[in-house]
């Protein structure tokens, strides 16, 4: 045969005297750039192994610690009365603990909000891929998480007491509008306190990276520290006790 | 006839290989396509590094409250079999499960603590994704679903905890709601669309109850199969980067 006939049962028939075709080189990368395949293995078995251990390992804890405790129930709900004390659940009691320092409004809803709006906003303030995958993402990294978590566990506590022991709000009642004694003022202290450590990080040079890192250990911890305090050490009248030290027999961990 | 012979036959019978349609993963091909062939396993890629792999890492906190949600759907549908979210029924079926259901009791408690125990891994999940940096680009909206599939955790703990109908319920579904009726003008209105009224009453309870089995499970699986696919799609785990 002279020449050959193009391919007819393709929708663009290739004529196969063209030697070229089209094709674009684009700049861009693929999520495996610049890594070779050398350090990887085939996730059949090795993963859902491991998916398996973890699942017999964490279905016998949670089996051994339900045999060693049973979940609570109380007397049937009574509207008519209240127990003392009324907490939320544990995950919540950061909150409620919150709403013993100032207004309701800013207590439940605006820091909370805050608190969200940061977390979705994290990735968009801090865009930079530099060591991401290195947990602290360096020495200084870890350095500057060590000492934020330790600045918050002595302030934060200190915050409670010293608020607990003044009464802030009852101190400045009648002397200076509501909003300012419950809003602006305990507004202001929180805000203070979590913008500290930034500012010394910031001042000593660091990057958004060193500056997220403090933040959300602020956050962290001080939402840690709060729980702890509505969890452990409010009692009858959410007031502040020794855990060891509960009047009534009251016990907190009996309302997990 | 061997032992051998017999499973040859078995994995060459029509049956067999209409089920799955590649061959003992002993080599490169067939392990890939164990992986993509089937959908429980396609959410996984097909090859892991060894530094995603290392337990110091990522302390496997996203499987384990994968897990954690395993054991609390299975314990869920034992305990609706028995339970009657009605404010007269409520509270004697919880005895009725405690008292003469076999392993009622063992099954309600394995459902409160891995309650607590998934809240839990998903908050240390979420500081640990932190630590290591793994919400940068380009894994930005996987953070953003991680912080939704947050809140439909703890969405999912708190309705559950009324369902009890007991006065540590009660009391603590009425604070914990009265919290989100702080809101300037939404407030009132969001708790009331909550409650389905000014008080912790019936309407509260079967709206708490049809989101705690239907609507947050649903979005939860939804939205982990979402994010576990998504973690393949942006590079495997950001260990990878480094």
């Amino acid at each position: 045969m002279a020449t050959q006939l193009p391919v007819t049962d393709e929708i663009f028939p290739k004529d196969s005297r063209k030697t070229y075709s089209l094709a674009e080189l684009m700049r861009g990368e693929s999520p495996l750039v610049g890594k070779g395949p050398d350090d990887t293995v085939f996730s059949f078995p090795i993963v859902l192994l491991w998916e398996v251990v973890l699942l017999l390992g964490v279905t016998l804890a949670i089996f051994l610690f339900s045999l060693a405790r049973h979940a609570p129930l109380e007397e049937i709900a009574n509207p008519l009365v209240t127990t003392d004390p009324a907490k939320a659940p544990w995950y919540f009691l950061g909150l409620q603990e919150l709403l013993e320092h100032m207004h309701p409004t800013l207590a439940g809803v605006i820091i909370p909000t805050v608190l969200v709006l940061f977390l979705v906003m994290l990735p968009y303030l801090d865009h930079s891929r530099a060591n991401a995958g290195v947990w602290f993402s360096s020495a200084r990294g870890r350095r500057i998480v060590s000492w934020t978590a330790l600045y918050v566990l002595v302030v934060m506590p200190g915050y409670i007491a010293l608020d607990n022991a003044l009464g802030l709000r009852e101190l400045l009642r009648g002397v200076v509008p509501q909003w300012v004694a419950q809003g602006l003022l305990p507004g202001a202290i929180i805000a203070v306190l979590v913008a500290l450590p930034a500012l010394v990080v910031w001042r000593f040079g660091g990057d958004t990276r060193e500056l997220m890192l403090t933040l959300f250990t602020v956050m962290f911890v001080s939402a840690i520290v709060f729980t702890v305090s509505g969890f452990l050490f409010r009692g009858p009248g959410f007031k502040l006790y020794w855990p060891w030290q509960m009047p009534d027999g009251y016990n907190p961990w009996d309302g997990l | 006839m061997t032992l051998a012979s017999l499973a040859a036959r078995l994995f060459q019978s029509r049956l067999w290989r209409s089920f799955f349609r590649h061959g003992w993963p002993d080599n490169p091909l067939d392990r890939s396509l164990a992986m993509t062939s089937n959908v429980f396993f396609h959410l996984h890629p097909v090859k892991v590094s060894h530094k995603s792999l290392r337990w110091s890492y990522s302390f496997g906190l996203g499987i384990i409250s994968c897990i954690l949600f395993g054991v609390l759907v299975w314990t869920g549908v034992l305990l609706m079999f028995y339970y009657v979210p009605s404010v007269e029924r409520a509270y004697p079926t919880m005895k009725e499960i405690q008292l003469s259901v076999p392993l009622g009791q063992f099954t309600r408690d394995m459902h409160r603590w891995s309650a607590h125990a998934m809240v839990l891994a998903v908050i240390l999940h979420l500081a640990r994704v932190f630590y290591v940096g793994a919400y940068k680009p380009p894994r930005e909206f996987n953070w953003i679903v991680g912080v939704v599939l947050l809140l439909l955790t703890l969405g999912a703990s708190f309705t559950g905890y009324l369902l009890p109908w007991d006065q540590l319920a009660y009391w603590a579904i009425t604070v914990g709601t009265n919290i989100a009726g702080y809101a300037p003008v939404a407030g009132p209105v969001m708790r009331e669309m909550l409650l389905g009224g000014a008080e912790v009453g019936q309407n509260a309870l079967i709206r708490f109850y049809t989101l705690h089995i239907a609507v947050l499970p649903l979005l939860i699986t939804m939205l982990v199969s979402l994010h576990v696919w998504r973690v393949r799609k942006d590079g495997g785990l950001a260990a990878n980067e480094t």
